[in-house]
This record gives structure tokens, C-alpha cells and sequence, in this order.
């Protein structure tokens, strides 16, 4: 038991014991006790007021006390002034969060779980018009009322949503709603409306470009062509013009790539479900090099079927590039092996060649646009750069993975592995 | 009168009630506003699929401005409210009548703008056209907001942009006047042109409408067909 309850104990025993002799010596022991009980009664209820004031806060200097009562006031006093710091710092950190918020350029909403509005920093007022001293406490939706965001609201499919601005110009806004605690959203809005017009502007660029410098491409070729036919065409000219045939025909197929690459960049639209038949078009690229010569043999190996669900011309170019590339690499007495099998994750397609190889260091970067291993090599060989580029997007689209192993000199193994929603088994074609 | 009066109620589910009511009619609100972009853009943009999406999307509109009404004759008969719960099932039932009205302006103009991709565009682009569009864009946009926010203030700004509205329909119509007598070839386009003006204006006064029952909402002074001037004093009182 502490010591200023032992003290206090003490002091009660010493009082009532005084009252206790002063009944025995005057008679009215009974008076006498009790009169001592109330006058102690008193004071305590006096100290009792005293706390009650102190608690209640404010300025109170409490009269002078012994022991028990001097430490419970200074007890009280204590948590007075913990609370009165604790309070200072809360309303620092809220002054700090408020101004940190403030210059958010985003901004932020939070919701509860009827996607009504708790709290909005001031980026929410000048990106959508929020009004700080009425809008507290209505559904969001009331406000930004496009029928995509309320579909989203209620089941977030994808990550971010872009809807038209409304502020009455032509930006664009996007919204990206988190959910965070028990049943709170917390909903970012930011203003995209350079980022939509960047992408445009590229897009259109690119396209633009790549078209319009087909047409002069084509007429260079043409012309070309035609030279090299001329019997009459003077011996020293023969090289030069075969040469420029040879460029002409490489700037047409980077413009291709670029073409296909910037239609897959874009891929705006889903990507159809068409059901392609995978055998057929290996067979068919597998076919057109059969035709050329000192290449290198292409065998084989098609153990299933099955038809894969997605873009045709997609598909083609990821087919068409693996294949091809194995084809370049690889010297004429190499070995070129294709595959085609199903597998545990879905279904597998995998070229396996003799050729060059690639360095080890380098095979992480092969599918960037533009790299080559080593830029003599592969111009000679009549690359683009684009061409693992253009596979890497394809499959992305589709779902499915690249994995690459190689080893210089011995050759390469490039594998995609297409996932099982992709499949559609194969029925029998009338 | 107070938003908060409005959820004074023993029963807490009728103030759910209402407070939905009241957001289906803002998301009806959105609906509308979608549809009338998307007409605009098959206009500025001479796409005729969108604009013949607006027409197939019309639809939507209708079946809510259906349920809506539903749900407040439901109310009306199961809760019989009153007072300030009572304004808001008039101006709702009222509100989802000019929103489904402007709803089907924008189907028309939608497929005036697919018939227009077909022939050949002015050096303009129907300038005038877009202009009018913008300035009832930003009406029924404030319309809505005025009817989440019972901005009192916002319906009168409303009520007098309809002024200029009017304002730039007559001089598109006086304009079209002009064309069709110096090149007859040309009646058939500018009297499309003529119908679209037509519709946007048209989509104005509903809009017009609209904050006249906020107003009625929030002030419980029925205010239509009032002089502006009128309106004004009307609601400062």
C-alpha cells in the first residue's frame, strides 16, 4: 500500500482516536465520536469539491493539502497539462496534413462506404467544383454524375477511369478510387487532358508519318525495279542499283513494323476473339521459307491442334517474326526446330535453332525496339530492330509469355507460352 | 428552407428513401448529359455512329424517367409526405419529365448530325451550331448542380443564360434565312442546320424549367412563368 495511504490511514486512527479520549474524559463518548466522524466527513467533502473543480479544467490553485490529497491533485494536474499537449500536437500534425494536402495538385475525396464525401482537399474545388461549405456528407455521384463513374463507383473493374472534365472545357480527368480502411474509398482525381493529347498527337504522328512516307518509298521501288530489269542498264550500275533496291526494300519493312508496332501501341479496342487456326499458319510461314534458298532447314514438331482465340494478323506477326529470326541466324547447314504442344499453364509454341546466338548480357534487351546484339550483324542480315518488339506487344495483348534462353555459337530457344483461356479446342471443320 | 430540414424524419429509411430519389434523379441527370455530348461530338466530329448510338441510347432514359416516377408515386401513396418532403417528389416528378424531354432533343440531334456527316460541311464547321451547344451544355450542367446543391443563386444564373440562348437562335435562324435564298441547292443542309439550332433551344428552356423547380424547392414559391425581374425579387425576399 503506498505510502500516502498509510499516512492517511494514520491520520484518521490519531483523529478519532483524539475524539475517542476527549468522549472518555467528558462523557457523551457516543457525541463525541460522531462529532468527529462529521467534522472529518466535512473536510474530506471539502477536498472532494476541491478535486472537482480541478477536474473540470480551467485555472484552480487548490488550498493547501496534506499527503493523499496534495499528490491526487498533483496527479490531476499532470493529466491536465499531458491533454493540454497532446492537444497541441494533434492540431499541429492536422494544420501540417491540411497544408501538405493543400498543395496536392491532385486531388483527393474521401468516401464512405454510400460513396458519401467526408472530406476534400482544396485541388478537389478547382478540379471539380466541390464546394467545401455544402457539399460535405452528399454521394459523390451527385456531383460527377457521368454513368461510367457510377458503374465504377460500385465495382471498380479496371484500375483507373477516364471521364470528360467538368469544368466545361475539353479536359479530360482521371479517377482512380482505393479502397482503404474498414469501408472508406479514397478517390483520386487527376487532370489527364495533356497526357490524352500527348498520346493523340504521338499516335497520329506515327501513323501519319509512316503512311505518307509510303508513297514515295513505293514509287523509289518501282523505279528500282525496273532498272534492274533493263538489259540495257551500263555493268557498273548493276551493284549500286541492287544495293538501293536492297535499302529501299529494308526502309519498306521498317515502315511496316513501325505501322503494325504503333496499331498495337495504340490498342485501344479490345482485341477481337477470333478463333485462328495455329497449325495452318505455321505451316504457311514454315512453307514460304521452304521456298528460299541457302537457309537453313525448318522442321516440325506440331503436337496439337487446338485453335487460339484472339487477333489473327497478332498472332501471325509473332509467328511470323520468331520463325524468321531463327531463319537469319541460323547458317544454311543449321538446324531450325518449331513446336507446338500443350502444356500444364496452357499451351506452348517454341523455336529452337543452331545458329548464332545471343550474349548472355544482352538477351534481357533483345526484345527493346531498335536494339540489335550488334549492329553489323543483324543490318547485313536484313533486320529492322522492331521485330521482337513487335512479338513482345503481341503476346502481351494476348496474355502469354516470352521466355528466352541462348548460347553464342551453339543457338537460341525462344518460347511463348499462350495461357488456357486462349484455347479453343479444335472441332472438326466441315 | 434548409437541405438539413429535409432529414428531420422519425423514420430513417424514408430519409433514405428520398436521399435516393434524389440521386436517381441526378444520375438520370448524368445520363442526359452523356447522351448530349455524345450528339455534339457525332456533330463537330461528323460521325454518323454516334450519332445513331445517341438515338439507340435514348432508351436508358426513358426507363429511368419509368422508375423513377414509380418510386415517387410510391411515396407519395405509402408516406403521404408533406411540406418540404412533399416539394421535392413535385420537382422531381416535374424535373424527370424536362430531362427525359431534353433526352429525346439530343436523339434528334444526334440524327440530324449522322444525316449531316453524309454531305459536305461548311468552311465553318458549323461554328454558330457549336457555340449555341456550348452555352446549353454549360445550362444543363448547371441546372443539375443547382437541383445536388439547391443553389438558389446557381438556378437564377441559369434562368438567365436562356436569355442569350434565345438570342443566338434567332440570329442562327435569321442566318439560315439568308443561305437557303442565295443557294436553293443548299435547303436541305440548312434546314438541318435550322432543326438542330431548334432542339438545342429547345433543350435551354427545359433546362430553364428545371431551376425554376429548384428554386420552388428551395423557396417554396412556385416561380415559373415569372418575369426574370420578378424572379429575382421574388427570391432575395
Amino acid at each position: 500500500m503506498p505510502g500516502r495511504w498509510i499516512s492517511q490511514i494514520v491520520f484518521v486512527c490519531i483523529w478519532l482516536g483524539t475524539f475517542v479520549l476527549l468522549g472518555l474524559w467528558f462523557d457523551g463518548l457516543g457525541w463525541w465520536l460522531f462529532s468527529g466522524l462529521i467534522l472529518y466527513l466535512i473536510h474530506t467533502l471539502r477536498n472532494l469539491y476541491s478535486l472537482d473543480q480541478a477536474l473540470r479544467g480551467g485555472k484552480y490553485t487548490p488550498p493547501q493539502m496534506e499527503g493523499l490529497w496534495a499528490e491526487l491533485f498533483a496527479e490531476v494536474e499532470k493529466l491536465k497539462t499531458n491533454s493540454r499537449n497532446r492537444k497541441k500536437r494533434y492540431n499541429r500534425l492536422l494544420r501540417e496534413v491540411k497544408e501538405s494536402t493543400g498543395a496536392l495538385h491532385d486531388a483527393g475525396i474521401i468516401l464512405n462506404s454510400a460513396s458519401e464525401i467526408q472530406w476534400f482537399n482544396p485541388a478537389a474545388t478547382r478540379l471539380i467544383g466541390l464546394d467545401p461549405k455544402t457539399d460535405i456528407g452528399k454521394r459523390i455521384d451527385n456531383f460527377l454524375r457521368h454513368p461510367d463513374l457510377v458503374k465504377h463507383l460500385s465495382n471498380p473493374q479496371e484500375e483507373f477511369l477516364t471521364i470528360p472534365s467538368v469544368r466545361g472545357d475539353k479536359g479530360q480527368l482521371s479517377i482512380q478510387v482505393i479502397p482503404y480502411g474498414k469501408s472508406q474509398n479514397l478517390a483520386i482525381v487527376r487532370d489527364v487532358t495533356k497526357e490524352v493529347q500527348l498520346e493523340r498527337t504521338r499516335r497520329d504522328f506515327v501513323a501519319n508519318a509512316s503512311h505518307e512516307l509510303r508513297s514515295p518509298l513505293t514509287v523509289i521501288g518501282g523505279y528500282l525495279d525496273a532498272l534492274t530489269d533493263d538489259e540495257g542498264l551500263p555493268d557498273n550500275w548493276r551493284n549500286p542499283i541492287n544495293e538501293m533496291e536492297r535499302q529501299a526494300e529494308r526502309m519498306t519493312q521498317i515502315l511496316h513494323d513501325l505501322i503494325e508496332l504503333a496499331k498495337l501501341d495504340s490498342g485501344e479496342s479490345p482485341i477481337p476473339n477470333e478463333s485462328v487456326n495455329i497449325v495452318n499458319m505455321i505451316r504457311l510461314i514454315a512453307h514460304e521459307f521452304s521456298d528460299k534458298k541457302d537457309i537453313a532447314r525448318v522442321r516440325l514438331n506440331l503436337n496439337t491442334d487446338v485453335f487460339l482465340s484472339g487477333s489473327e494478323p497478332s498472332l501471325y506477326s509473332i509467328f511470323y517474326n520468331l520463325i524468321h529470326n531463327a531463319v537469319r541466324f541460323t547458317p544454311a547447314e543449321g538446324e531450325i526446330l518449331c513446336t507446338w504442344s500443350l502444356i500444364d499453364e496452357g499451351v506452348e509454341f517454341s523455336v529452337k535453332d543452331s545458329g548464332i546466338g545471343i550474349p548472355e548480357d544482352m538477351i534481357s534487351r533483345i526484345t527493346e525496339r531498335f536494339f540489335r546484339v550488334d549492329p553489323g550483324r543483324s543490318r547485313e542480315l536484313g533486320g529492322t530492330g522492331l521485330g521482337l518488339a513487335i512479338v513482345k506487344h503481341a503476346l502481351e495483348i494476348h496474355g502469354a509469355k516470352l521466355n528466352i534462353e541462348s548460347k553464342i555459337g551453339k543457338g537460341s530457344l525462344f518460347t511463348c507460352v499462350f495461357p488456357k483461356e486462349r484455347i479453343i479446342a479444335h472441332t472438326e471443320e466441315l | 428552407m434548409e437541405l438539413e430540414q429535409l432529414g428531420q424524419h422519425i423514420s430513417r429509411s424514408f430519409n433514405e428513401e428520398l436521399e435516393q430519389i434524389r440521386n436517381s434523379v441526378l444520375q438520370m441527370g448524368g445520363l442526359v448529359e452523356e447522351q448530349f455530348d455524345c450528339a455534339l461530338k457525332a456533330l463537330t466530329d461528323a460521325d454518323s455512329e454516334v450519332g445513331l448510338q445517341v438515338a439507340q441510347d435514348d432508351v436508358k432514359i426513358n426507363q429511368m424517367e419509368l422508375a423513377i416516377d414509380e418510386e415517387c408515386s410510391r411515396v407519395l401513396a405509402t408516406r403521404a409526405p408533406a411540406a418540404g418532403d412533399l416539394r421535392l417528389i413535385i420537382a422531381t416528378i416535374k424535373t424527370i419529365t424536362d430531362l427525359e424531354r431534353i433526352g429525346d432533343e439530343a436523339e434528334k440531334i444526334g440524327a440530324l448530325a449522322a444525316r449531316l456527316a453524309t454531305v459536305e460541311r461548311p468552311r465553318t464547321n458549323y461554328r454558330e451550331l457549336r457555340n449555341l451547344a456550348r452555352h446549353v451544355k454549360d445550362m444543363i450542367h448547371g441546372s443539375l448542380d443547382a437541383f445536388a446543391r439547391l443553389d438558389v443563386q446557381l438556378a437564377l444564373d441559369v434562368v438567365k443564360a436562356d436569355n442569350e440562348v434565345d438570342l443566338e437562335y434567332e440570329s442562327i435562324y435569321r442566318q439560315s434565312i439568308t443561305f437557303m435564298m442565295e443557294d436553293p441547292r443548299m435547303i436541305s443542309r440548312v434546314m438541318d442546320v435550322t432543326w438542330t439550332a431548334r432542339a438545342l433551344e429547345r433543350i435551354g428552356d427545359h433546362s430553364k424549367n428545371i431551376c425554376e423547380y429548384v428554386i420552388f424547392l428551395a423557396h417554396g414559391k412556385d416561380v415559373r412563368h415569372s418575369d426574370l425581374r420578378n424572379l429575382q425579387s421574388e427570391v432575395i425576399k
